[in-house]
Order: C-alpha cells, then structure tokens, then sequence
C-alpha cells in the first residue's frame, strides 16, 4: 500500500516563474508610473487588484457554498481552493491600500466623481451623499475585506482539524460538520451583503457616479466566481501534473468542468439580461452606460467578452470528454480568466477612460505582477500543510466520487 | 461496479429494513387499494371549486372582463398576479429533478415525482389567467405565428408577451416529456405486478412496452441527463421572461435590471414552500414516512431559508435602487408606495416583507427547520407572501403612473375575480389528487437506485468501511 | 394472426432463450463477466432500475443520443433565427418601439426556448424510436419481477449451445432462479391483459 504524497514541496521552477512574473510586473510600475497618464495609471492597478482579489476570494465562496450543500465530492482537492483563499490576506490589503490611495491621497475625482466639490451641488449626486462619502467607502472597505479575512481564516482553521487522527468517529465528525457550517453560513451572509450587493456598487458602479443598474453586483459576482472555478481547476491541475493529489482524478475534473460551464452560461443569463432590459427601456440615463461600450472605442473589447466568456465556454465545455480532459480544461481556464479579466477591464476602465481603449503593455504587465503573487503566495500556501484533508467525514465520499 | 458508500454522518434517505421489493410494495400499494374517504372527501372538495372556477370563468367569457374590477390604470390585477403566482410555483418541480441532480443532492429523490407533477398542474393553472384575460378567449389562437388571414401579417416577435407564450408552452412540453419519461418504468412496474385485467391494460398501455432492457435504460439515463440539463437554463428562462413582461416597460417599480434572477429565486422560493406543504400532506396520508423523511425537510427548508434570503436581498436591492438612482419617479414607487405602510397598498408591501423575508429567517435554527408544524404553517405562510409580492409589484406599480390625473380608485376584486383564483385551486388539487390515487407519487425506481448507498439498514453495515483509514480505502476501493 | 400479416417487421422467429433470475447486481456482475468469457451471447439484462456500469460490463457501446439533441437543439435555433428575421425584416417589417428591423436581443428569448423544445422532444422521439416504445406497444417479459426486484439475464441460444450446461453454469454463478423460454425478441402490437403473439407456431428447435 503505497503512501500518498500529501506534503507539497514547491518546485523551483515555480519560484522562478513567480519571482519572473513580479519582476515584470514591478518594472510595469515603475515604467508605467512615468509613461502613463495618471488616470490610465491608476485605473489599471484598481480593476487589477479588486480582479485578483476577488477571484481569490472566490474559492472561499466555492468552499462555503459546498460546505453548506453538504457536499462531499469536493473534499479530495479542497486544501486547494483553501490556500488560493489565503490570497486574501495579501491581495485584500493592496486592493484596500489602491481603494484609500484613490479617495483619500490622491482625492481622485476623475475616477470617483463622486469626490468633486461639483457633487455637492449636482442635483442628483447630492442626493447619493450619504451612501457615496470617503468615511462611509473606508468603513464598509475595511470591514468588507477584514470580515472576508477573518471568517476565511476560521474557515482553514477548521479544515486543519481533518489533518488530525481525533476526527475520526461518528461524535467528532458531526461537531466538525456542524462547526464548519455555521462559519460557512457565516460568510455566505457576509457575501451577499459585500460581495452580492453593497461592495460593487461602492467600488465599481459609482465611477459612473449617475448611473445605476440593480443587476450590477450579481454580475460583477458571476464574473469573479466562473473565473475563481478556473483558478481552482488550474492548480488541481497543476498538482496532478507534479503527481500529487492522487484522490483527485478526471471525475473530481468533471464537475469543475461543469460548474466552469454552468456559471459561464449564468455570467451569459446575467450579462443578457442586464443588456437586454436597457437596450428595450431604452431610456437615456441607462443607456449612457452602454454607448460608448458597443458603438464607440470599446466596441472590439465588448464583443471579445462575450465570444471568450460565452461562444467558447458553451462549445467547447459541453461534451463530457472536454470537461474530463487536462489540457482543454487548463486551455479554458486561462481563457476563462483571461476573460473576465478583459469584463472587469471594460467595466472599471470602460467607465474611466470613455474615448480610448487600449489594452497594453501596462495592463498585461500589471497583471503579471499578481499572478506571480497568486503562484508564490498559493504555492506557500499549499506547502504549508497536507494536501489532503485525511481525516475529514466525507473524504472516502469523495474518493469514490463518480459523476 | 461501483462501491455503494455513504458516510455514515448523513441521515438515511430511506428508513427501515427495506428490500427491492418492500420499495415496490410500499410505493404502489396506495395505487392498488381503494381509494380512502379523506381521499374522496378532499377530491369533492376541489371539483367543487374547480366548478365555481368554471362558472366564475363563464360569466367572465360571457359578460366580458367587466366582470372583474380591472380599471384605467390597473389593467393587470388579480388575474395577473395569480398567473405569476402559479408560474412560480411551477418551477421547483423541475429545479428538483434538473439542478439538484447537476448537484448531487440525493435527497431530490424522494420528492421529484411529485413536485414534477405539482410544476405542471400548476403551469396548466397559470396558463388560464392570460388565456381569458385576452377576454375574446375563442380568438386565443391569434397569439400562434401564422400567416393567417389578416394578411400575411404575424404576432410581434418583439413583444414579451409573446415570448411568454413561447416560454411557457415550451415549459410545460419539456417538464411533461420529462416527468413522462421518468414514470414509465414505474408503470411499467405497476403493469407487471396488476392483478385486475383493467390495470394491465391501462399501465401497460402507459408503460409504451418499457421492459427494463439495459440498453433502454442507457438510453433512458442519457436522456434524464440531457433534459436535466435542458431544463435548467429553461427553468431560469421561464421566470425570466415572465419578469421580461415587467421589466422591458419604462415604469417604476417594473424597470429594474435584477428582476430576471429575483423572479428565479423567487419562484424557486414559492415552488419549495408549495412542495413542501403538499409533501408532509402525502408523507402522512399515504404513510411515507420512511421515504420522505425529516432530513428532506429540514433540505427543503434549508432551500426555503436560502432562497427567501436572495428574494430578500433584490427587494432591498431594489429599495437602495430607488433612493440611490435619486429619480423621484422611483423613489415615490419604492420609498412611497411600496414602503410607506400608510400608502394604500402599503399593507401588501409589509405583508410581502413579512412572509417572505423575515418569517423564513426562523429556519436558521435546525430545531425549526425539523418541526412539521412550524414547516407547514411557514409553507403556507411563503405561499401568502409570494403572491403579495406579485400583487405589489403589478399594483403598486399601476395605480399611480407619471401622470397625478389618471390616478386610479381603489382596485378591490370582485367575487368573479376571486372565483377564477379558486378555480385554479380546484383544478390543481383535482388534478393532484387523481394524480396521487393513480401514480406512483415516489419515484419507484430511483429510490430503489440510491437505496444500497442510503439506506438505513445499509447504512448500518458500513461500519467496517468507515472504520479504515484513508489510505487504507483508497487502495482497496478508488478506480 | 391478424397483426401478423400487417406487421412484418422485425424478427419472423422465435428464439430459445435461457434465462438465469439473480437477485443481487452484486452477484450479477461476476456473472455477466464470467458469461461472457464461457463465450455466450447475452441477449439483454432487464433490471428494475438503471445498474451504473452494467452497460460497459455487457460491452454495449455508448449511446449517441445526447449528440442528436444537440443536432436537433442546433434545427431549432436556426429555425427561430431563421423565421423570426425572415419575418420581421423581408416579410413584414415594422417599426417596434422604433428599434431596428433586426432587433435581435429581442429575438434571443425565443429563440432560446425552441432551442430546447426542439431538442427535448426530437431526443424523447429518437428515444422512443430507438427502444421501440410507444402506446400499444408489446414485448416478451422473461419475467415480471424484472420491473420489482429481479435482475434478469437472458442469454441467446443457438443450435449448438448446450442448454443443461448453461442453466448449470447460471446456477452455479448465483442465479436464484433459471429457465429456458423460447420466445419472439420483437415488438408487436398488443395489450398487456390478454395473451398475443406475433408469431403463434412454435419454432423447431433443433
């Protein structure tokens, strides 16, 4: 009876990359911090870091929600999507730092127009006052990010409980079960309030300070979550490729796969649905939003989110030996956050910087930097302890997983 | 051949000491013995009413839709509300048998036959409403695209009403082709044990000829699976596009871009609390206990508590919407005629707010989410609160538009139009009465699929699985 | 014989089947492997409820049918598209809410919906094609308890098999019950309360 290998040891060749891709990615800054336009500049660290963040925050509603559909399946990679969470704790601080940069250093009206002294005289801005104000952005902002943090944390600590041989038997396991799920619903809770409604529409929406569509937290929530599906089957993929994560095998694949597939087609419902509803009202102060994305500068970008996120998803992902083989899923994967990370483009930079979209050096180069922050920080992370939960209740569930 | 294992911290899906045949035994014994009084005392009752349907029906046919207190600016009341209502509640038969089978929660089971059947005698009853609303009801025909006789001119394909039309004819094809499927190996169970001439010929001829043929039922599993998977963008699209007929309009309180996802949860929301009342009525009239069993429950209600708080979240969604968009017209719809308790149909707002958002709150605690009676006094409750929600939505919305001149008086039902209301409650419970007498209300063979994995008496001899460790059992059982 | 001389359609012989009853799927899956390594030819397992992996075990190759639901789905999508921009920008255009002729995200609902109603119903059609299933319709039964709690495996003879050794052989593989039938392997047109047959005369058996 062979032994697994349940201790990740980082390859060297995965510090390079990591230290490679930061590397690039600092001297993007500095390069940027002088060629850019400052507008440009900053907006492209902004969409950035509450992309990233967000993603990996992702994994944490993957392991909640699954928590508390009392699924089993997941079990066998779950120390995967736990330490892609951790990110929080250093993505959740640089987003935190580019959000108070924005309001309260550089006092950026341009971005926030919500800032300006015209906003106090605009007569619907006025109204928004008491919802758009730096006290109340650095509160909800702090307390957003902290909660996100600290209920993820309780979350790890909880699962480090499974790496312990007292789990076992039926009183231990039910307490386990029962622990894990109310720290779960605790931040499914915390989730909605942030993440499904209030976080978006103070970080992202109010750059277009007038407008205002009630879908737009539950679309900017698809976006992140299919993409944080993605990141998750990128690195299960990864580890069996290294030979580890021996449990997990093409079933376990499979229905990554299809949550891949179904949230790209729920990103698909929304994005309809929200375009749709506007484009049929037709009303002006809605439509303002959509102009300059479908027949101005940004008509390409546009057209590109919805062929990446949408017409490659669905065809390619339908079959069920695509969605049990290793390189179309890890191709899709990249595609899949790749594109997303063009929808948070088009949404944050769409509304900054109306008459000119270009994708540049500077946004690929940025965003080098925090993929080389999620390889080296995740791949501490997943070193840090067993890669499988070998005491957790429903691990032999998710061994003989089968779809 | 795949290991059968469950961890023993799930609750059994099946209590008892059962075999293949005692499933079968229990199941369909029901359908074989005569009907009980109660049976028959609850079946006259909603002939009953289903017959003060048809009259209330017939005055509308025949006098017109004066019948009913529709006015100037509400010209959607009643009728409307309730062909939302019972829209809504026909979604969590397919959700049941679609999305929990995508997500492997095995207690849909139990209680997917039923809740099928439930969907489509409720989209038969939501059908009446904009069937008769059209008033020259022998015209209904015209909303068919044809080239007809008007010259070759057709139905406007732009319209949300017509993609109602198309959405819900489809839905009620797709969840009856798919609830059909499911039952003829139960038919053809039930042919197979007949003892009376009558039974074999009618179950056989239901049956189609299912032998139980492995290539049939690989067939058979692909087929489930595909319309699973058919059926899930197709539960969310009806809903979505019955909340289309709201919100492509330019009025407060219907133009709001979360309504398509709201309209799903909430009608996920109402279809749970409907199957779960009618679930503890059979559990207890038929004797289920053992297969539809506490821990369905407390699932379903963990689905009640969940889902009520996403239909929570859009409705305060969209009251942060009317202040923050800082448009008066909305703000007056959300912050003046829906909130505002004191506004004339303020009290629809609250009782929506109460029953829907607030009162399911209570299923957070497992002692509650495992009580019968707190479960079927909230069901019910849920039910009230969805149709409020429907009704502030289509009235609050219409009584008073951009224009203070055209305001309208106070819209109050007439008994007509409460009538037609109770009628679809009559042909509902006819339907699911006959349905409950005459076919297997559990899904025989499903249940008989999982029961190795869950039952309780299985369950109980895995003790020796459970005991090795990890490593251990992966050698031994991984594939 | 009436249905006899209208219906000429699929196997105009009885065969004689050997059939072995298990009451286990645990016990029936050594059994099937074992049956097919003495070289038989199973005719068909029934069994009350879908037995995952009796297919492979069996050696039937995938179905297909989830690719002609795809096919049909792709019909109904281009019908739509097809009719309603026929419809609305050659046949009859009018202005809608002054939107474009070629209005299509108001086309996209319908579309969508008989996607899935052309898919649905041409699979269940192709479905019931396939089976041979419909109203009326009638198959031998090798046993009626294959619908309760029977597995029922049903293996084809030829001349040469040796019947006495195959029931022995079952037997000894954990049958509970075996025997020989000799029967139509068709459909025909029947009712389920009243004994008919396609064939009436009884095959030689050599």
């Amino acid at each position: 009876m062979a032994s697994i290998r349940e201790q990740f040891e980082i390859p060297a060749k995965m510090k390079t990359w990591a230290y490679g891709l930061i590397g690039a990615g600092v001297l993007a800054f500095i390069l940027g911090l002088f060629t850019k336009e400052h507008n440009e500049f900053i907006g492209t660290i902004m969409y950035n870091s509450l992309y990233w963040m967000l993603i990996c925050n992702a994994s944490m509603f993957f392991i909640c929600a699954t928590t508390l559909a009392m699924g089993g399946w997941q079990v066998a990679f779950r120390r995967v999507p736990e330490a892609i969470s951790k990110m929080v704790l250093i993505f959740g601080p640089i987003a935190f730092l580019v959000l108070i940069y924005i309001v309260f250093v550089d006092h950026n009206h341009h971005i926030y127009h919500w800032l300006s002294d015209e906003a106090k005289e605009d007569p619907i801005l006025k109204g928004k006052l008491g919802f758009l104000n730096p006290v109340f952005f650095l509160v909800w902002t702090v307390l957003a990010i902290g909660l996100w943090a600290l209920l993820g944390a309780r979350m790890r600590k909880l699962s480090a409980e499974a790496d312990d041989a007292a789990l076992r038997g039926e009183e231990p396991g039910k307490s386990f079960i029962w622990r894990n799920t109310v720290t779960a619903s605790l931040f499914i809770v915390w989730f909605a309030l942030t993440v499904g409604s209030t976080v978006p529409w103070l970080w992202m929406m109010s750059i277009d300070a007038h407008w205002y569509s009630t879908m737009y937290s539950w679309y900017t929530f698809a976006s992140s979550f299919v993409s944080g599906m993605s990141l998750i089957a990128l690195f299960v993929i990864y580890l069996k490729n290294k030979g580890y994560l021996e449990y997990t095998n093409q079933e376990h694949l499979h229905d990554i796969g299809k949550f891949m597939f179904a949230f790209s087609i729920f990103w698909t419902y929304l994005w309809f649905s929200q375009y749709m509803l506007i484009w049929y009202a037709n009303i002006p102060e809605e439509t303002v939003y959509f102009k300059h994305r479908v027949q101005g500068p940004y008509k390409g970008i546009f057209f590109l989110n919805l062929i990446i996120n949408f017409v490659c998803p669905i065809l390619i992902l339908m079959t069920r030996s695509a969605k049990r083989n290793y390189t179309l899923i890890t191709f899709m994967a990249v595609m899949i956050i790749f594109g997303h990370w063009i929808d948070f483009y088009q949404m944050i930079m769409g509304s900054i910087r109306k008459d000119d979209a270009a994708l540049s050096w500077f946004d690929f180069g940025i965003a080098a930097f925090f993929i080389g922050m999620i390889i080296l920080f995740t791949g501490k992370a997943l070193a840090s302890r067993p890669l499988v939960p070998k005491y957790h209740p429903f691990l032999k569930e998710s061994i003989i997983h089968h779809t | 051949m795949h290991l059968k294992y469950e961890s023993q911290l799930r609750e059994p899906l099946v209590y008892g000491d059962k075999t293949y045949h005692q499933v079968t035994e229990d199941i369909v014994r029901p359908i074989e013995a005569k009907p009980t009084k109660l049976w028959y005392v609850g079946f006259f009752i909603a002939v009953a009413l289903l017959m003060f349907g048809v009259y209330s029906v017939y005055r509308e046919v025949t006098y017109g839709i004066g019948q009913w207190n529709l006015n100037k600016t509400i010209g959607w009341g009643w009728d409307i509300t309730n062909f939302v209502w019972w829209v809504g509640i026909g979604h969590a038969g397919t959700l049941i048998s679609a999305i929990l089978l995508l997500f492997r929660q095995g207690w849909r089971t139990g209680v997917n036959r039923a809740a099928e059947a439930m969907t489509i005698f409720a989209v038969m009853c939501a059908g009446q409403f904009p069937i008769f609303h059209m008033g020259r009801v022998w015209m209904a025909f015209f909303v068919l695209p044809y080239p007809n006789t008007r010259g070759p001119l057709w139905t406007n394909f732009n319209s949300p009403l017509l993609w109602d039309v198309f959405a819900i004819s489809t839905y009620f094809t797709v969840s009856l082709l798919f609830w059909y499927s499911g039952l003829l190996p139960d038919f053809a169970t039930i042919r197979d044990r007949a003892k009376t001439k009558l039974r074999k010929y009618l179950y056989g001829v239901a049956a189609f000829g299912w032998t139980g043929s492995t290539k049939h039922w690989q067939r058979h599993e692909s087929l489930s699976l595909v319309l699973a998977g058919l059926s899930t963008p197709l539960v969310l699209s009806v809903h979505t596009i019955v909340s289309f007929d709201f919100a492509t309009s330019v009025i407060p309180g219907w133009h709001t871009t979360i309504f398509p996802p709201y309209f799903v949860a909430g009608a996920v929301f109402s279809g749970f609390a409907m199957v779960q009342s009618l679930m503890l009525i059979l559990r207890k009239v038929f004797g289920m206990e053992d297969y539809i069993t506490l821990g369905h429950i407390e699932a379903m209600n963990k689905v009640i508590v969940l889902t009520g708080s996403i239909v929570g979240c859009a409705y305060l969604t969209e009251l942060f919407m009317g202040w923050y968009s800082q448009n008066k017209y909305e703000g007056y719809t959300f912050w003046y005629s829906r909130a505002n308790l004191f506004s004339p149909y303020g009290w629809s707002y609250w009782g929506m707010m109460a029953c829907n958002v607030i009162s399911p709150q209570i299923f957070w605690f497992r002692k509650m989410r495992r009580n019968l009676f707190v479960t079927f006094f909230m069901s019910v409750i849920v039910n009230i609160g969805m149709w409020f929600e429907r009704f502030v939505i289509i009235v609050t919305s219409l009584y008073r538009d951009y224009l203070p001149s055209s305001w309208s008086v106070y819209y109050s039902p007439t008994p007509w139009e409460m009538g037609f209301y109770l009628g679809t409650f009559g042909l509902f419970f006819t339907c699911f009465f006959l349905f409950a007498k005459y076919f297997p209300v559990i899904a025989v063979a499903e249940i008989k699929y999982v029961l190795k994995t869950s039952g309780e008496s299985f369950k109980d001899g895995m003790d020796n699985i459970e005991e090795k460790g990890s490593e251990e059992f992966a050698h031994e059982y991984a594939h | 014989m009436a249905f006899g001389q209208k219906f000429k359609l699929i196997n105009m012989a009885k065969k004689t089947f050997v059939v072995g009853c298990f009451d286990d799927e645990e016990v029936l899956f050594p059994a099937v492997k074992k049956t097919r390594l003495a070289g038989y030819k199973i005719h068909d397992i029934y069994t009350p409820f879908p037995v995952h992996g009796l297919d492979h075990a069996m050696g039937l190759r995938e179905t297909s049918l989830h690719t002609a639901g795809f096919i049909y789905a792709l019909c109904g999508t281009s019908t739509a598209l097809g009719s309603i921009s026929w419809i609305l920008t050659k046949d009859w255009p009018l202005n809608f809410g002054g939107k474009p002729h070629f209005a299509l995200p108001a086309w996209i609902p319908i579309t969508f919906e008989l996607t899935v109603l052309f898919s649905a119903v041409g699979m269940v059609l192709s479905f019931c094609y396939l089976c041979q299933m419909a109203p009326f319709v009638k198959k031998h039964h090798f046993h009626e308890r294959a619908t309760d709690d029977l597995f029922v495996m049903v293996i084809e003879t030829t001349g040469k098999t040796n019947i006495d050794e195959l029931k022995g052989f079952l037997s000894n593989n954990g049958a509970k019950e075996v025997n020989v039938q000799v029967a139509e392997p068709g459909w025909w047109l029947g009712r389920y309360d009243k004994d008919q047959e396609l064939i009436r005369e009884q095959v030689e058996v050599a």
